[in-house]
């Protein structure tokens, strides 16, 4: 039968460690990642960082530098007197002598160079072919309105120009530093500007910079202007042309925005950008370089930051997923390891409940708890083996009854006993005694065996309890220890039943060569004390009190065949009793006859009935000698007297004899042959009454036991007739 | 029989298509607009591009315009047949002499504000007392020199050119700037609108119509049909342009980059938006292209206030696109 899946531990267990295991790595793979990332952010924003602010400082460095420039010119124009060669020549040296300056120009106010002169900018630029000399003051060009003449004049202050294309539309990207040369008014405080200079400053060297900035595989700097315009970037589509604002716009990103504006305004700063700049998710660190409050930003993608740590956190998810394999595998054979000797115990377990106490479960040879409960469990199947045993042999020695009272009720050993009215019944061999000392022990135990085993059935039949076998004496009480109704009932008619089985017991014996027996039983009912008697060590469940002693001595009166009652159990069944007549016996320690009744049938419902035996006393022929040895407390006595049997039946004899015998004594009868002599043949009977004739007694004597040969004689004397 | 049919038919077709080829052929004209290739043209840029002159039989030539060239100077010299130009200096130009006509009057609404920062302290038109305002030059100082009259408010004038930077690197506190041009330029300079102050001249009553359409006058009276061809052409370019913004901002990134004008397609996308509030107000497509009356008696007042017109030509003089 397989178990269902659910509820199988296999799944369970399986289920469980792996939920559990799964749980676990999870928190810790999780803590793991979110923790490592971190840590790696933190890192990559140090680095990126320092890597702007360093980059950010050099570009710094060369800016400052160009400044310097045009303010040594406007110094020197300051100070000095100059006309157009001078002016010329101090343009020239400062391009000449600077290389990081693509040109250099002053421009003049009208009427500010010379008196009547309009325009004047002389403007010194490098070519390939060394310095070039061009006047901006001309009719194409309107040096007046460019921004970098233009917005200095209005600001009266040095300005960095946004960044243009040298040529209309291409060419390099140039940025150029303006300085005012102000003089006072002659007739006011205010200043007035006389004249602008100008150093041009080409972006290659700057472009340059920013693209061999080390990040990673697919980050990059980019610099971008006071107003946002990109001014270096790896998209060539975007530079000069785009702002980070507009760029902002057309994607649709307002947090790019608010980037634009903290690059302008802040000294430096990181924090994440979308991916509008570089089609993933990046991060920016940037920084201001002040001189001309531009930016410089650098991008890293998000992905490359994270790519070492994704890289190992797949590794580890890869690993833990075949962990949990491999623990999936081993939880399940563990499980079922334990599974399978459960479930073999569960088979056996069924076959003990079918009564199949043979288990054999020595294959779970494990030396763990499962082990150990497969011993156990064999252990106990042993131990209810025993106990079948036991209680099995047991119910040979005692009745089902007391051992099953005995085994199944708590109480049921305890000792101490009851007052109960009980039947008992006491029955034994007569003759038995003797027929130990004259036959081999091997005969006497069949022979006995025979006559209990019979008696035993008919006995268990009436759920009489034995209570004791002595020898060939059985005592069997009814009505303890389960109480019985009709008691006394039961007994007599097992006592009856016994008698009757006398005959199929004595043809058994014949058939072996074993003498016929008979067998004495008397029935009483009283009250006794039942109950366990004796210590823990050593006790039997027995009756004890004033009616079992009666009951044998009653016994002790019943002859073979007979079936004797006592007044008490006639009392109580005389409606159903057939009674063959009534003995009226002295008993040592009591007073007055008692009265005990020799039956010989039980009514309903019992209806067990004794075959009559025709007792009718033959006269022989011939009187058959006898020695008779009289039985003194089963003791034969040494002497005997010569006798001469008259009368004989089946079952008894009158033997005629000078000496007196009295009555219920037992003596054994050696038969003689013509001559007096014995020849083999034995006899032991009882005195059932004695009759003084003449000078003789008359002595009629019950058989209690006959040996064949005597059997064989007196059939002859009986039978052939 | 069928067959034969088909012939006969095919040659009449062949005959009424190559006689409406015969008999009218290409005009070629040019065209100057006032400035450099941006969305405020986008009308004739669509236009030519798909063929809408040609239709009309026109074979246009799209001159590029700048900051340099004065689009009524090129016109008065010959070197474009039509132009585009502000209404209020082609009146002052129709009243020095030049005698030109609007032939179809474009923008019919000012688009011309001032922006100050709110920093410098200008929240409303009385805060520019004392303040530094850079004006663009000629024209565009009508409607500002009026405002300022206006408020009594006395301001230091500085000259504005092409570039904002100026205003950006804070030489002044506030700049003349068009609202679908300059203005989008400062905002993407990294300003936000609510750090800046607004002043449109139209909703201070100086509202001056501003691009329209122009050709000498003999040029109109040589040949109305084609002028009014032009100007159908032109038109539905722009209605075309209003319909398709996409295609629209493709054509002209095209000319701006045929001409490194620099720009960015956020910035025409800004532009061309705008344009069509500004020629179309609340999508009456019956002003289209048409000058009121009243329209042009305002400006001529404020043209005659300011002083830069002693008197207003005639209305009919001036404007024939109804004709």
């Amino acid at each position: 039968m397989r178990l269902r899946f659910s509820n199988s531990i296999t799944l369970k267990m399986t289920l469980l460690v792996l939920g559990c295991t799964s749980l676990v790595f999870s928190i810790i793979l999780g803590y793991n990642y979110s923790y490592s990332r971190k840590i790696i952010l933190d890192e990559a924003e140090i680095k990126a960082r320092n890597l702007t602010l360093s980059v950010a400082n050099k570009i710094e460095q060369e800016f400052r530098a160009v400044t310097k420039i045009p303010q040594h010119i406007v110094s020197f124009l300051k100070t000095n007197d100059y006309n157009r060669t001078t002016l010329d020549r101090i343009i020239q040296g400062m391009v000449e002598d600077n290389p990081e300056v693509f040109g250099s120009a002053v421009g003049f106010e009208p009427n500010a160079f010379e008196e009547g002169v309009q325009s004047y900018s002389p403007y010194y630029y490098r070519t390939t072919n060394g310095l070039k000399y061009l006047q901006l003051g001309s009719a194409s060009y309107n040096y007046f309105q460019r921004d970098w003449y233009h917005i200095p004049k209005v600001l009266k202050a040095p300005v960095w120009i946004e960044p243009y294309f040298h040529r209309r539309g291409g060419g390099i990207i140039m940025t150029a530093y303006s300085v005012p040369l102000l003089e006072s008014a002659k007739d006011s405080a205010a200043t007035k500007v006389k004249a602008i200079v100008s150093a041009d400053v080409s972006l290659e060297w700057l472009t340059w910079l920013v693209a061999s900035m080390r990040l990673g595989r697919t980050g990059y700097g980019f610099i971008m202007s006071d107003i946002g315009t990109i001014v270096t970037h790896p998209r060539e589509e975007w530079i000069m042309r785009q702002s980070i604002f507009s760029l902002a716009d057309e994607f649709g990103d307002s947090r790019l925005r608010q980037i634009g504006r903290a690059m302008i305004r802040e000294k430096s700063g990181f924090t994440e950008l979308g991916s509008t700049l570089t089609g993933e998710d990046a991060f920016i660190a940037y920084a201001r370089i002040p001189s001309p409050g531009w930016s410089l930003g650098a991008v890293f993608p998000r992905s490359e930051i994270f790519e070492e740590v994704c890289g190992l956190y797949e590794r580890t998810v890869l690993l833990a997923g075949l962990g949990l394999v491999l623990l999936l595998i081993a939880s399940a054979l563990v499980a079922r390891s334990m599974a399978r000797p459960l479930l073999r115990m569960s088979e056996a377990t069924r076959k003990v409940v079918r009564g199949d106490l043979d288990i054999d479960l020595s294959d779970i040879r494990r030396k763990d708890e499962v082990g150990q409960l497969a011993r156990d469990f064999t252990g106990m199947t042993a131990g209810l083996k025993e106990r079948d045993r036991i209680r099995d042999t047991f119910g040979r020695y005692l009745t089902q009854e007391v051992v099953d009272r005995l085994l199944e009720s708590k109480d049921g050993l305890r000792l101490g006993g009851e007052a109960r009215e009980i039947s008992m019944i006491m029955s034994d061999l007569r003759g038995f005694t003797a027929l130990t000392s004259s036959r081999k022990p091997e005969e006497v135990i069949n022979f006995l065996n025979h006559y209990l085993g019979k008696m035993v059935d008919i006995l268990m039949e009436h759920r009489g309890i034995i209570d004791e076998i002595i020898g060939d004496g059985i005592l069997a009480f009814f009505g303890a220890p389960e109480p019985m109704e009709n008691h006394a009932a039961s007994a007599v008619a097992c006592a009856l039943k016994m008698q009757a089985a006398m005959e199929e017991v004595n043809e058994g014996n014949e058939a072996e060569g074993l003498p016929r027996l008979e067998m004495g039983v008397a029935v009483n009912t009283g009250e006794v004390i039942v109950g366990n008697i004796g210590s823990e060590k050593r006790s039997k469940y027995g009756a004890v009190g004033l009616q079992v002693n009666f009951t044998g001595r009653a016994e002790s009166f019943a002859v073979g065949g007979q079936v004797l009652v006592t007044k008490a159990t006639y009392e109580e069944l005389s409606d159903i009793l057939r009674v063959r007549k009534v003995l009226k016996v002295e008993m040592k320690g009591m007073s007055g006859k008692v009265e005990l009744y020799d039956i010989t049938g039980i009514g309903e419902p019992y209806n067990v009935y004794l075959a009559e035996n025709e007792e009718t006393l033959v006269a022989v022929r011939e009187m058959i000698n006898v020695e008779v040895y009289r039985i003194d407390e089963k003791v034969v006595t040494e002497s005997g007297t010569t006798a001469r049997i008259t009368h004989i039946s089946s079952s008894s004899a009158i033997i005629v004899l000078h000496e007196k015998l009295s009555q219920w004594e037992n003596v054994r009868l050696q038969l003689l042959n013509n001559q007096l002599a014995p020849v083999s043949g034995k006899v032991y009977a009882k005195v059932v009454s004695v009759v003084r004739v003449d000078d003789n007694h008359e002595a009629e004597v019950h058989f209690t036991s006959v040996s064949p040969e005597a059997e064989k004689v007196f059939r002859q004397r009986l039978g052939k007739k | 029989m069928r067959k034969s049919l088909i012939f006969l038919f095919l040659i009449l077709w062949f005959l009424s298509v190559s006689t409406v080829f015969a008999e009218t052929p290409l005009k070629k004209v040019s065209l100057i607009p006032q400035w450099i290739p941006q969305a405020s043209f986008a009308g004739y840029i669509v236009a030519l591009e798909k063929g809408f002159y040609l239709e009309a039989g026109i074979d246009l030539t799209l001159h590029e315009g700048g900051p340099d060239k004065s689009s009524f100077a090129q016109l008065s010299a010959g070197k474009a047949t039509f132009c585009s130009g502000w209404l209020a200096y082609a009146i002052a130009q129709r009243v020095s002499g030049l005698r030109m006509v609007n032939l179809a009057q474009i923008i019919q609404r000012s688009a011309l504000m001032l922006v100050a920062r709110k920093s410098s302290g200008i929240k409303s038109p009385e805060d520019f007392n004392g303040k530094t305002v850079g004006l663009w030059e000629g024209q565009w100082r009508v409607q500002p020199r009026i405002f300022f009259h206006k408020f009594g408010v006395k301001v230091m004038i500085v000259p504005a050119y092409t570039s904002m930077n100026l205003f950006l690197k804070g030489g002044v506190d506030a700049i003349t700037a068009m609202w679908y041009n300059e203005y989008h330029k400062i905002l993407n300079s990294g300003l936000n609108p609510d750090e800046l102050s607004l002043f449109f001249f139209s909703n201070f009553g100086l509202n001056m119509p501003e691009d329209g359409l122009y050709c000498m006058e003999e040029t109109f009276k040589a040949d109305p049909q084609l002028c009014a061809r032009f100007v159908q052409a032109s038109l539905k370019g722009w209605l075309y342009a209003f319909n398709h913004e996409d295609e629209t901002v493709e054509l002209v990134m095209k000319h701006a980059d045929a001409a490194h004008t620099g720009t960015n397609r956020a910035h025409q996308r800004w532009m061309l938006a705008h344009m069509k509030d500004l020629i179309m107000p609340g999508g009456d497509k019956n002003r289209l292209g048409k000058l009121r009356p009243e329209d042009y008696t305002n400006a001529g007042q404020l043209l005659k206030e300011s002083g830069m017109i002693d008197r207003l030509p005639r209305f009919d003089d001036f404007y024939v696109g109804s004709q």
